[in-house]
């Protein structure tokens, strides 16, 4: 145990009812950043119409933003109420690596992609795997209740 | 035999409830769907409470969203009566999974009331020369009932059962519903 901390003095393990309602937080907040973002790789897929996706992105991004900044306040509290389970967890170790790949691969190649005029192929492969890298996370996430 | 029982006795879906795969890939898809097409949704609501996308007219916003909000919903229908189904027991007696349906019959009379009025009369929103009141209630609506949605889908998995240790007793422990996302509790 690397925690010099005892998880039963959280108090989200002494109340019925933050614990729910923080993964409900919790869930609202990825709902507002990958929303945000996958508005965007549908229409780097070319599945949507609407604004050009250098515009679409300038529109959602604070959104995203916001939601991510909920996201990871709520996710280390979450982890809070039981680091030790959280941490052998594999499907926990998966989503935060995930994770992880994720926002760079987001503010990296996602964001130069969409901002510039990229030839349709390439808008394909980048909305893609953004749309993967994401959906991973949630899969990720869901499945630390059940490995 | 009671209808719960019945309906989550067919094949599949007692095959679905068995599997310690299928359960979790389902619920997976049912939540991947809320990430993805969930944002159209509150991006759709923000536009219409004036918050986000007003570069752009409502008409735009509502036009490009609609069809894959479409598509979202109905996979995501279909997954939740996948796992209603299959667990039709439990989920016939957990008062929060009869709040989220009545969360979302209230959905369907939003759309009953403001379809008319906003969503397929976004003209009228971009010509008048501030966002009427009505689109704002339809916006704030949408994203109270969205939530709410959300929340109690989030809590039907918290419910324990009757306060009655004989009737709970009696049940078959198939896949844990209660307790999801939280292992070691």
């Amino acid at each position: 145990m690397i925690f010099a901390y005892d998880p039963s003095t959280n108090p989200l393990n002494n109340n019925e009812w933050s614990f729910p309602l923080l993964e409900c937080i919790h869930i609202a907040g990825f709902t507002l950043s990958i929303g945000t973002i996958a508005i965007v790789d549908f229409r780097l897929l070319g599945l949507s119409g609407g604004s050009k996706p250098a515009q679409l992105l300038k529109e959602t991004a604070p959104w995203t933003l916001f939601g991510l900044i909920v996201m990871l306040l709520s996710g280390p509290l979450i982890f809070s109420s039981d680091p030790a389970m959280y941490l052998a967890n594999q499907s926990f170790r998966f989503k935060i690596g995930a994770m992880v790949i994720a926002i760079l691969y987001n503010y990296t190649i996602h964001r130069k992609i969409a901002l510039a005029n990229a030839s349709p192929g390439v808008n394909k492969l980048v909305g893609l795997v953004s749309l993967a890298l994401w959906v991973s996370v949630v899969a990720g996430g869901l499945f630390i209740a059940f490995v | 035999m009671s209808i719960a029982e019945s309906i989550q006795s067919i094949g599949f879906l007692t095959e679905i409830r068995e599997s310690s795969l299928v359960y979790p890939v389902i619920m997976t898809t049912h939540l991947a769907c809320i990430a993805v097409f969930g944002g159209m949704i509150l991006m759709t609501d923000l536009r219409l409470l004036g918050l986000a996308m007003t570069d752009r007219t409502v008409t735009s916003v509502v036009d490009q969203f609609r069809p894959w909000k479409r598509v979202g919903f109905v996979i995501m229908v279909t997954m939740g009566l996948l796992l209603a189904t299959s667990e039709a027991e439990k989920y016939s007696g957990n008062p929060y999974f009869w709040a989220k349906m009545v969360c979302l019959a209230l959905v369907g009379v939003h759309a009953l009331i403001f379809r008319p009025r906003v969503y397929n009369n976004t003209a009228t929103m971009d010509k008048a020369p501030s966002l009427p009141g009505v689109a704002k209630t339809a916006g704030a609506l949408s994203l109270i009932l969205w939530l709410s949605v959300l929340t109690m889908g989030r809590l039907i998995g918290y419910y324990e059962g009757p306060r009655n240790p004989q009737a709970y007793q009696t049940r078959q422990p198939a896949v844990q519903l209660t307790g999801l996302g939280r292992v070691s509790r």
